[in-house]
């Protein structure tokens, strides 16, 4: 068998693994668009947002299972505990995060390059801070109370995983429910109202502080419940956000940065391109990293404000 | 006023991660020197006090096998300072290098600028000792180094006359893990590397080494420092109809890369070099790291019968047993400490006497008879790659390779 038949007939197991890979991207990409939908701003301490909820949910896992093995439908329950506790830390981080690190210079009036050197300041702090308080290992594994390698069914001669469903369901039911928030709800309303023209909105009576404040919790949360997932799929440590976190800065501005459905769009295409890529026999695994990469500047070459353009914020 | 603030904020941000890593890594320093130096406090009176310096990961991600090597030195350092053997008192001075080549140049300056250290363990990998190998030997005097586990196969030939190592270097362990490989009947194998220093080097001779013996390779690479999910590479690897795979890399990898094989339905057999072997592999694989197999031109301290009384005092000593290359730092210290009492026996050890020495010894260790080439290797009738199994969670020495099937 050659290995370009090999190629084809592995797609449907990659496009797979591209869609799990795809969904935590997504999950990290809409943080990274929200905040610069609202503020023209890249938080770049997100990345560690991510990492927070990975620690946090893997500590709230740890102690419900302990050594215990899980039955029947405390599985499930752990597993939801794990998304909840995930994303609560990730609000609490983002939250956190803004009101130290942004919200005092936004108050003082600094320029745009101080958030950037602020961010990175906070993005550092957090991951040695993790570092410290738990350990420098990579790999952390979340305790085994399920099988997440467990086989649910086939889609021709691909399998597809217990983890691969929780991951890219959970991701989904999140993005919907994102995109009904931002689009159908008074906050919603409010956030977008922002993001179009911050002056008109604070005098149609928005809270300008809280919107932002609120804006950063929901990207946290989103962030921290990708945290769990990813932890759970392949362990927790405390540098695991910088990949994963330029990846899904990556996505954003594929998708078009501060376009809510460009974030979920650009995770997506760029989970796929890397595995697809990269399996190509005369690619290789090890340009993985730079797979990204190109398909960035290769898209924005054609379209430069992104797939679906910067919708949601004011041109930057 | 408002630039003031602005400063006070990015000041106290920075100064807070500063303090905070800067912390992390002096807890490790004082944690490496203070083993060593607590028990040989004694400058006074006609005691002399020589320092052996240590380079290796004590922190970060491949911390492991830096921890297993300091605490096998500490050991030999306590007990000949305890035993009263030699009339110089020795302590150990450690360096964190996290294992980063980026890291390690200051750690080898720390050492090469503390004038009582007079010889080095170390550097632990390969990729750092190719970064400061050529300082410690290019200062002047030079630096004796002797390390107990880069493997790298080129560091040889670096022209570094300071240099020794006391283990198989990668070609002697890739090429006898490949003859056993094609021994086992493999027709066709996957050789992965994690492109560092090391994981290429071994990966590198595995697959030229398999080829020689007719057998037909696969070759690919995945940056074992930026990735985490080993699906994709774990799919191409089980859709690949091979027999075997090679894996050159060190342990967290590993055990990522295992876990993600048994997803993918890999039934081949399993195999990395020394980097994989050791429990943050056992423990992060969980049962998928069962079967695996690991080449490693290392004792199984364990069941070395030269090596019961160290593995009963090492294990009384750090509350673990030893690891891979504990017993090998041992071997390196009380190697470092014979050429110093050998080369102080006319007045005060220098590095340059401790070199002439070293060079000279003819060492019986644990782990094996220390007698070094004229390019820092030991002889080649010593060196010995034994295969390494995990059962059940631990991993267990099935002996000389070159005596299997």
């Amino acid at each position: 068998m050659s290995q370009s038949e090999n190629w084809v007939q592995q797609l449907p197991q990659n496009i797979i693994i591209g869609l799990e890979q795809g969904s935590v991207y997504s999950l990290i990409a809409l943080g990274y668009t929200l905040v610069y939908g609202v503020l023209q701003l890249i938080n770049f301490a997100h990345s560690e947002v991510f990492m927070a909820g990975g620690f946090g949910s893997y500590l709230v896992v740890n102690g419900i299972v302990g050594h215990r093995h899980m039955t029947g439908v405390m599985v499930p329950l752990t597993v939801l505990c794990g998304v909840l506790s995930g994303a609560l830390t990730g609000a609490a981080i983002a939250w956190l995060l803004e009101k130290v690190a942004y919200k005092t210079l936004r108050r003082s009036g600094a320029p745009k390059l101080a958030f950037l050197i602020s961010a990175i300041g906070a993005s550092l702090f957090l991951s040695n801070l993790a570092g410290k308080l738990f350990n420098r290992l990579p790999n952390n594994a979340f305790p085994t109370y399920f099988d997440i390698n467990h086989q649910l069914f086939k889609i021709g001669n691909a399998k597809v995983t217990l983890i691969e469903v929780i991951i890219v369901g959970s991701a989904v039911v999140m993005m919907i429910f994102l995109d009904r928030l931002v689009n159908r709800t008074k906050l919603g309303r409010g956030i977008r109202a922002v993001a179009e023209d911050a002056p008109t909105a604070a005098l149609m009576g928005i809270d300008i502080d809280k919107t932002i404040s609120r804006t950063f919790v929901i990207g946290g949360a989103l962030a921290g419940a990708a945290g769990f997932m990813f932890g759970t799929a392949f362990g927790v440590s405390n540098l695991m956000g910088f990949t994963p976190g330029v990846k899904a800065f990556a996505a954003a501005v594929l998708g078009g940065i501060g376009n809510i459905r460009g974030a979920m769009i650009g995770g997506l295409i760029l989970g796929q391109a890397e595995v697809l890529i990269a399996a190509l026999p005369f690619v290789g695994a090890q340009w993985n990293d730079v797979i990204s990469f190109v398909v960035l500047v290769l898209i924005l070459l054609v379209r430069p404000t992104g797939i679906l353009g910067e919708r949601l914020g004011r041109a930057a | 006023m408002r630039n003031r603030t602005l400063t006070t904020i990015t000041v106290v941000l920075a100064a807070g991660a500063l303090a905070l890593s800067a912390c992390s890594s002096s807890k490790k320093n004082t944690n490496g020197g203070g083993l060593g130096g607590g028990s040989s406090a004694n400058n006074g009176g006609t005691n002399q006090t020589y320092k052996i310096g240590f380079v290796g990961a004590l922190s970060g991600p491949n911390a492991q096998l830096g921890i297993n090597e300091r605490n096998g030195a500490t050991l030999a350092i306590d007990q000949a300072n305890a035993s009263g053997k030699y009339k110089f008192k020795i302590a150990l001075n450690a360096q964190d290098s996290e294992g980063d080549p980026a890291k390690a140049p200051a750690a080898a300056t720390a050492l090469i600028s503390d004038p009582t250290v007079v010889a080095v363990i170390g550097p632990a990998f390969s990729g750092e000792s190719k970064a400061v190998n050529p300082s410690f030997c290019q200062a002047s005097p030079p630096m004796p180094t002797v390390t107990a586990s880069a493997s790298n196969a080129e560091l040889q030939n670096q022209g570094n006359k300071c240099w020794h190592r006391i283990i198989p270097n990668d070609n002697v362990e890739g090429s006898q893990g490949a003859d056993w490989l094609a021994r086992t009947g493999a027709k066709k194998v996957y050789v992965l590397s994690d492109l560092s220093a090391y994981g290429a080097g071994v990966a590198g001779t595995m697959a030229k080494e398999l080829k020689a013996k007719g057998v037909s390779v696969v070759s690919s690479g995945v940056d074992g420092t930026t990735t985490k999910n080993y699906n994709p590479i774990a799919g191409t690897i089980a859709a690949s109809g091979t027999d075997a795979l090679f894996y050159g890399g060190y342990d967290a990898q590993s055990a990522l890369l295992a876990k993600a094989l048994v997803a993918a339905g890999y039934k081949g057999r399993t195999v990395t070099g020394n980097g994989g072997k050791s429990s943050v592999f056992t423990t992060g694989a969980g049962k998928a790291g069962n079967g695996w197999y690991f080449t490693c031109g290392c004792q199984d301290a364990t069941i070395a019968p030269t090596a019961k009384e160290f593995t009963a005092a090492y294990t009384a000593k750090f509350n673990t047993p030893p690891s891979t290359y504990s017993p090998e730092a041992f071997d390196a210290a009380n190697l470092l400490m014979d050429a110093i009492s050998k080369a102080s026996a006319s007045g005060t050890a220098t590095r340059t006497s401790v070199l002439d020495a070293l060079n000279k010894e003819d060492f019986t260790g644990i782990t094996t008879q220390i007698k070094f080439q004229a390019n820092g290797e030991v002889q080649s009738s010593s060196l010995i790659v034994n295969l390494f199994q995990e059962k059940s969670g631990a991993i267990k020495g099935l002996g000389n390779i070159k005596e299997l099937n």
